[in-house]
């Protein structure tokens, strides 16, 4: 069990985060408050815990999504991404479930309400789940999510990204986010990864590619750091 | 790795329209049970806590995921920074994920939960709920509150954190009788509408 886990939640810094509503969008307007203002509140037991085993519930063990449960390939071009959860203190966060999903290599989502033309690939359903190790560090084999069309939105595409869902130690602590690939044209023109007023925010998005020299196999391989909300109170506040 | 200046946060970014439904499996809206196959908690009372999520004009807010997270029947969490954890029930998680049909319905089984004192004061019952879905660049938080306790109710440093008591009543849930002695509380989420009617969220 966690002996150490974050006590200090501090608010977030508006700049580094996604700011609504985004043109081309219409949920970011339909779902979100109009007539109230979002209520300051304490921090207290309750926001601070969270659920430190979920493993029974969010069973992992799918961390390579380029092979069918039937051991067939899936299409598209084979990439690792591997890289470690920090606190804002740069502490590993042990045992964090991280759950990724992602379009395929032609950029259609393996889900009922994804219609459009491109092509399912029947190996590869493009969802997966780890627990970070004792590092801090996850890792998964996938393959390269193509780029899509957003339906009726004016000609915006979505570059090619690989979605995060991280449950860290405390409730505070939750994260769902979006992993940008270095050097597509694509992500500058993105409308989400705009929506994050401050540039150096945005290059957090954007994973690091690893030099095909250091990787001994016939993969891509990407790092990507998460970086989830939370300080520890040692030493001691005043 | 150690540093003295802290690391920003990873920026938030919605789950999108294609979160994928087989990451659901049954029984992940069940709080009262460890996993599928574990036996429910015999501590504290059982109760189910549903409702809809509503979006603006108020259609449903379809496929949106929602994130419980509370005490046990005793008050308790099993985590390191509640004093009474090791008390704390062990067969009872205290966190599970529902997503909403297509009339907007979400459901959680679960238990009431106690309250405690809490170093900002007196905590009323209560059950934290994130909403994730397309167009929610950030989760929505709030916490749902129980109407047989308006005493502590009216002393929770949470719910006195909202300006009037027209915005606290709204997050408290209506009881609505029970099916097979299993008590129904009702909490809709309205994420966009007007002043009379939007559901109070917290800066996360």
């Amino acid at each position: 069990m966690l002996t150490d886990p974050p006590d200090r939640f501090a608010p977030y810094d508006e700049a580094g985060q996604p700011q609504v509503p985004i043109a081309g969008y219409p949920n970011t307007v339909r779902r979100h408050p109009c007539s109230l203002p979002l209520f300051r509140r304490p921090v207290t037991r309750t926001e601070l815990t969270g659920p430190l085993d979920l493993t029974p519930k969010l069973q992992p063990g799918d961390s390579n999504l380029a092979v069918s449960p039937e051991g067939r390939p899936a299409i598209g071009q084979l990439i690792h991404i591997s890289g470690r959860v920090l606190d804002e203190d740069g502490r590993p966060v042990r045992n964090a479930v991280v759950e990724i999903w992602q379009a395929n290599a032609a950029g259609r989502y393996f889900n009922p309400l994804d219609q459009r033309d491109a092509p399912l690939d029947p190996n590869f359903i493009g969802n997966g789940r780890a627990l970070t190790d004792a590092n801090g560090d996850y890792a998964f084999f996938t393959i390269r999510p193509g780029a899509y069309p957003v339906p009726n939105s004016g000609r915006w595409w979505r570059p090619p990204h690989v979605h995060f869902s991280i449950l860290g130690p405390g409730s505070l602590s939750r994260l769902v986010t979006q992993m940008y690939f270095p050097g597509d044209p694509l992500n500058v023109h993105d409308r989400l990864l705009n929506s994050l007023p401050d540039p150096a925010a945005r290059e957090l998005l954007v994973a690091r590619e690893v030099s095909t020299e250091e990787v001994d196999g016939e993969w891509l391989a990407y790092r990507h750091r998460l970086v989830l909300r939370g300080r520890h109170a040692t030493p001691p506040l005043p | 790795m150690s540093t003295n200046a802290p690391l920003p946060p990873t920026g938030w970014h919605t789950i999108g329209p294609f979160f994928p439904r087989t990451f659901f499996k049954e029984g992940d809206n069940d709080l009262t049970r460890l996993s599928p196959d574990a036996p429910p908690t015999a501590r504290g009372e059982r109760i189910i806590l549903h409702g809809r999520v509503l979006e603006e004009g108020g259609g449903p807010c379809v496929n949106a995921v929602l994130e419980a997270w509370q005490a046990d029947a005793g008050g308790r969490f099993r985590h390191p920074l509640d004093p009474r954890h090791a008390d704390a029930d062990p067969c009872f998680l205290g966190w599970g994920r529902a997503w909403t049909d297509e009339a907007g319905r979400y459901e959680f089984q679960t238990v009431m939960p106690g309250g405690y004192a809490d170093a900002a004061g007196m905590r009323a019952p209560h059950v934290n709920l994130s909403v994730l879905g397309s167009g929610i660049m950030r989760r929505l938080v709030t916490t749902v509150f129980f109407p047989e306790f308006a005493l502590v109710n009216g002393q929770d440093p949470i719910l006195l954190a909202l300006p009037e008591d027209g915005l606290r009543r709204r997050l408290v849930a209506a009881e609505e009788g029970a099916a097979d002695s299993i008590r129904r509380f009702r909490f809709d989420l309205v994420l966009h509408g007007s002043p009379e009617e939007e559901t109070p969220f917290f800066v996360d």
